[in-house]
């Protein structure tokens, strides 16, 4: 049972990501007083992008490796996770550094293509993804962290599900402020898409892809939504934790999509930040990552 | 009057015998013909007395008396006035003195002069190609009456602008050609360091459609307002209706005082639309899509009523030499009474939800500074001027149309950034209600809209017409001409000025910040297209050095002024 | 301030929704005095070929074919839609009609040919006087000029001052070397 879970983790995630981006995409038309695509229209883009050619403008290996990696790399990631509160089989095996690792392996894929492409807006968009990597995903690791120092192990399971098993504490709030304030940041929405910035540097980091490249890009980008707003449903949101594995999962999914509703409201309100702005955010957010982590060292 | 004494009693008691002509034919522009030797000096002392300089206009007088002829505007704002400086040169040697020392802002029209007319400027710091491809053949001048309109040389292969060296330790982004952030082909070569922004070259006019040359030799008088309009794709009504004005005023047709209001009333609206249009991508170029999207809601009201007025959305088509084509009738004044209470409320909610947000502070204040001892020596105009705590107006300082009856304010604040031309701009708009409303009242009951031309247009008169275009102001020349077209006309939108002090606004900021920066001028390419050159500068330096594009793009190593 | 300013922002766009529409399932019709493709009612034109000589765009030709018949052709295919044609046709036949979807692949869709077959003056031999001056000086008065009378009957050449000279001296010019010399 738990093997299936793996593939029942993979082929959700794999499926309803898009679904969520169309969902944020028709949420931030109405924002914006207009129609809006159909929620299905990310479905139509990968499509789209999928049938066509091919082009390797770097000409060099790196270039056609990195959209692999980036979608392996995530793939992986949710995997392992445990979604619907049931630890798989993989699940049961890793601990919470190693999705730390697949999570940083899929952001240096990117910048591995965005250096390879040979392009100046490519090198702009790589060097503030790299800023934006190194300033945020602390506070992703400190998050799992959190749940490893309160329920005193490293596994995926209880690192995740430390409110269930641990119960909300003042160190637990202190985490989900600073979670949900990164969170923009973690799926590149205004005020934080900064790397992709389209108006200033064209796009960044993914400016030479296109094609089937560009479409694993995107599906790695959704998915990678997907997952950081279904983690903070399952770390701070104490709903799925029925017995039913089924209901489990509805009640996840459901979570997951308030938080990209709020994503999108936040995202649609608010302009883009200049690095250096940003920088100055994640700082602070980090303090309070680690206060957060601290209160919970000192047993609050 | 009494500053035309002035400045004519000063321009004689200094140069005497070179004044070869003084006239006043109104009471608000006088004309100056110098000897060309008196060139830069009679240019620095119309500076000194006051004056800001606007533009400057070539001409051909091969075929008349072999000469090619030179004119240099000047504005005297505080008193109402603009004086014309005009000389000339024997086609066997059109060479000048370039003001452009003493004058940055003649930079561009010196050089245009020299690519399209052949001229030469001695003491030009930057003698570059400006407006014509760097292929094009050496020896042609398109704007000289022997050249026809639609001569297309074949291209050469391989040949690209030269742009300046980079400064040591910096990239060059290229924004342009094509890039999301410009609406138009223009290329700058951002020197970048990290995300620092060193320097700045720009190389545009590559939609240069040679609109001058063509209402020269094709169009007649009437037909030159339709092609005046589609000039800009945002203030087309600006530029027919200064062109009217300076016909109008050259040929000395009077017009009824009814079609001034109606001209008054489509130059208000588009200032309407336009200062929408720039707050929604005001909003786009710092990734707030939503403030662009909301603000063009409000802005198609303004455009439905646009089209239902005069037919369609943009281009006009209102205006012609002698009054409008179409009148405002009574259901059409109560349809604009109703959108302006309507408009005033949602701009005024638009107002409150942008004027409060930090985050837009956060991408506007501080950015792109230029202070107002560099905006007067640029002589910068439109809101980026106002922006700096210069009260630049043509609607105040050279009343035309309706404008002399209205009361209305202009705003002007002194924080010298992005920041205070967003605020400019949204009070602005409030102005343009509170004028719609004064002009709709004020209007003369009824009256005749089109003046009656009973002969033709003589031949060979000059008139200079400002009008206050959204973006600041735009200035069109007129020479009368035979065969029933203008003899010369020459149209500066306000973004030529603008442009060029684009360079110091950029250096030192970060290069996310270069969209909005460039876009706190407003650019209009189209209006401009003929050119666009970023010159690097920095506060302290004072001349376009003869390595200016060096001197500009690379921070200053002890300062200092190059000439 | 900030939160305020954002809740504004959302409130700000509650109250108009949706405004987009699903075009061109609803479409938008043009006011009344919207400048589409103009119209000629052949009933009505006398041939005096004023939209001809006053188009800006010099999209209406005129030919005479033969003593009779004067051939109007609208090619509208550099119309402008300005709508002067309409302003000055004396007998009021050119219509601005409101059509603006004028995207086509076929030419001949936004063409309008009118055939006129048109009576000779005892005196002259041409077309005949109206009411003590002709329609092209009663148009002559209101605000325009016309350039010459013999380009009523054909139109004016685009390039009537070119001197094949000049293209001559472009071919023998020293043109600069490549970038990189």
């Amino acid at each position: 049972m738990s093997i299936v879970a793996i593939f029942v983790n993979v082929l959700l995630f794999l499926l309803l990501a898009p679904l969520f981006e169309g969902v944020m995409r028709r949420i931030t038309a109405r924002v914006q007083s207009r129609q809006g695509p159909p929620i299905v229209q990310p479905y139509y883009d990968l499509f789209k992008l999928l049938g066509k050619e091919r082009i390797n403008s770097a000409g060099n290996w790196a270039f056609k490796l990195a959209p692999l990696a980036a979608l392996a790399s995530i793939l992986a990631v949710v995997s392992l996770v445990p979604f619907g509160s049931r630890v798989n089989a993989l699940g049961g095996r890793v601990d919470a550094i190693t999705v730390v690792y697949l999570l940083t392996l899929g952001g240096v894929s990117v910048l591995l293509g965005a250096l390879a492409s040979r392009n100046t807006f490519a090198a702009i968009g790589a060097s503030r993804e790299m800023v934006t990597m190194v300033m945020v995903e602390p506070v992703l690791a400190m998050t799992l962290i959190l749940g490893a120092v309160r329920t005193h192990s490293l596994g995926l399971g209880p690192a995740v599900f430390s409110t269930a098993g641990a119960g909300f504490s003042l160190s637990t709030g202190v985490m989900l402020v600073a979670y949900l304030l990164a969170l923009q940041a973690f799926v590149a929405k205004q005020p934080f898409d900064i790397p992709e910035a389209e108006i200033e540097i064209l796009e960044g980091p993914f400016i030479e892809y296109s094609g089937p490249d560009y479409g694993m890009f995107r599906i790695y980008m959704m998915m990678k939504q997907m997952f950081y707003a279904w983690l903070f449903v399952a770390v701070f949101i104490p709903i799925g934790r029925t017995g039913l594995y089924p209901l489990n999962i509805l009640l996840q999914l459901l979570g997951t999509l308030v938080v990209f509703v709020v994503i999108a409201l936040v995202g649609s309100t608010n302009p883009r930040l200049r690095i250096d702005q940003a920088v100055k955010i994640y700082a602070v957010l980090i303090l309070i990552a680690l206060g957060a982590v601290g209160l919970a060292v000192a047993g609050v | 009057m009494d500053a035309i004494a002035r400045i004519e009693t000063g321009l004689k008691g200094r140069f005497g015998a070179d004044i070869k002509g003084l006239s006043s034919p109104s009471p608000a522009r006088l004309f100056v013909d110098v000897d060309r030797r008196a060139l830069r000096a009679s240019s620095k002392m119309l500076i000194e007395l006051g004056g800001r300089y606007m533009v400057g206009i070539g001409y051909d007088e091969i075929a008349r008396n072999g000469t090619l002829g030179l004119i240099h505007t000047f504005a005297f704002d505080a008193d109402h006035v603009a004086v014309v400086l005009r000389t000339s040169a024997p086609a066997s040697d059109p060479t000048f003195d370039s003001i452009t020392p003493d004058i940055p802002n003649a930079g561009w029209s010196e050089r245009e002069y020299q690519d399209l007319l052949g001229m030469k400027f001695t003491g030009h710091p930057k003698p570059k190609r400006l407006i014509l491809a760097d292929d094009w053949p050496d020896g042609i001048y398109p704007l000289r009456k022997e050249v026809p309109y639609n001569l297309e040389p074949p291209a050469a292969e391989d040949v690209a602008y030269r742009l300046d060296e980079a400064p040591p330790g910096t990239t060059i982004v290229p924004v342009g050609p094509f890039h999301v952030s410009l609406h138009e082909p223009e290329h700058f070569a951002v020197y970048v360091d990290g995300e620092t922004i060193k320097g700045c070259d720009y190389r545009g006019f590559m939609t240069h459609r040679g609109i001058e040359k063509l209402c020269q030799t094709q169009v007649s008088y009437n037909e030159v307002p339709f092609v005046a309009e589609r000039i800009c794709g945002i203030c087309g009504s600006v530029h027919a209706v200064c062109y009217a004005q300076a016909v109008e005023t050259a040929a000395g047709i009077p017009i009824s005082r009814r079609a001034e209001y109606i001209r008054t009333i489509m130059l208000e609206i588009e200032r309407l639309h336009s200062h929408l249009l720039w707050l929604g991508i005001a909003g786009h170029l710092i990734g707030f899509d939503t403030v662009f999207m909301q603000a063009w809601r409000v802005r198609e009201k303004v455009m439905w009523l646009a089209e239902r007025i005069t037919g369609n959305r943009k281009t006009y088509g209102m205006v012609v030499i002698g009054g409008v084509r179409r009148d405002i009738t009574p259901e059409i004044r109560a349809e604009i009474e109703g959108l302006l209470a309507t408009l005033e409320k949602e701009v005024m909610v638009l107002k409150n939800a942008v004027i409060g947000d930090s985050a837009i502070h956060r991408r506007t204040k501080g950015v792109g500074f230029l202070s107002k001892e560099d905006t007067i020596r640029w002589s910068l105009v439109g809101p980026v001027a106002r922006a700096r705590g210069l009260r630049l107006d043509a609607r105040k300082d050279h009343p035309y149309a309706a404008y002399g009856d209205m009361t209305f304010d202009v705003p002007v604040v002194d924080s010298c950034d992005v920041w205070g031309t967003l605020v400019v701009r949204v009070l602005e708009i409030f102005e343009s209600i509170a004028i719609l409303r004064q002009a709709l009242a004020g209007m003369p009951a009824d009256g005749p809209i089109l003046t009656a031309i009973p002969e033709a247009l003589p031949p060979l008169r000059h008139a200079v017409s400002m009008v206050e275009a959204p973006r600041g102001e735009s200035v069109h020349y007129v020479i009368t001409g035979e065969e029933n077209r203008p003899e010369r006309w020459r149209v500066r939108a306000p973004t030529y000025p603008n442009l060029q002090a684009v360079p110091a606004m950029l250096l030192d900021n970060q290069f996310a910040d270069f969209p909005i920066i460039l876009g706190q001028i407003d650019p209009c390419f189209s209006c401009t297209d003929r050119v666009a050159v970023v010159d690097a500068g920095t506060g302290a330096k004072r001349v376009l050095g003869r390595a200016e594009l060096e001197g500009m793009s690379r921070k200053p190593e002890g300062g200092g002024s190059r000439s | 301030m900030w939160l305020a300013s954002k809740i504004k922002q959302v409130l700000m766009v509650m109250k108009p929704g949706v405004v987009t529409l699903k075009y061109p399932f609803e479409p938008r019709p043009a006011p009344e005095n919207f400048r589409g493709a103009p119209h000629w009612d052949h009933t009505k034109c006398i041939g005096c070929a004023g939209c001809a000589e006053h188009c800006p765009a010099r999209t209406i030709m005129v030919r005479d074919l033969c003593q009779e018949i004067r051939v109007l052709l609208y090619d509208g295919s550099r119309c402008t839609y300005c709508g002067r044609c309409a302003e000055v046709c004396p007998e009021k036949a050119i219509v601005m009609t409101p059509r603006f979807e004028q995207a086509t692949d076929d030419r001949n869709d936004i063409t309008e040919n009118l055939e006129l077959f048109m009576l000779t003056c005892q005196r002259c031999g041409r077309c005949y006087d109206m009411e003590t001056t002709s329609a092209i000086d009663k148009l002559g008065l209101t605000g325009y000029r016309y350039d010459s009378l013999e380009a009523r009957t054909v139109i004016r050449k685009a390039t009537d001052s070119f001197r094949p000279k000049e293209l001559e001296a472009t071919e023998r010019y020293e043109r600069p070397g490549k970038t990189g010399d």
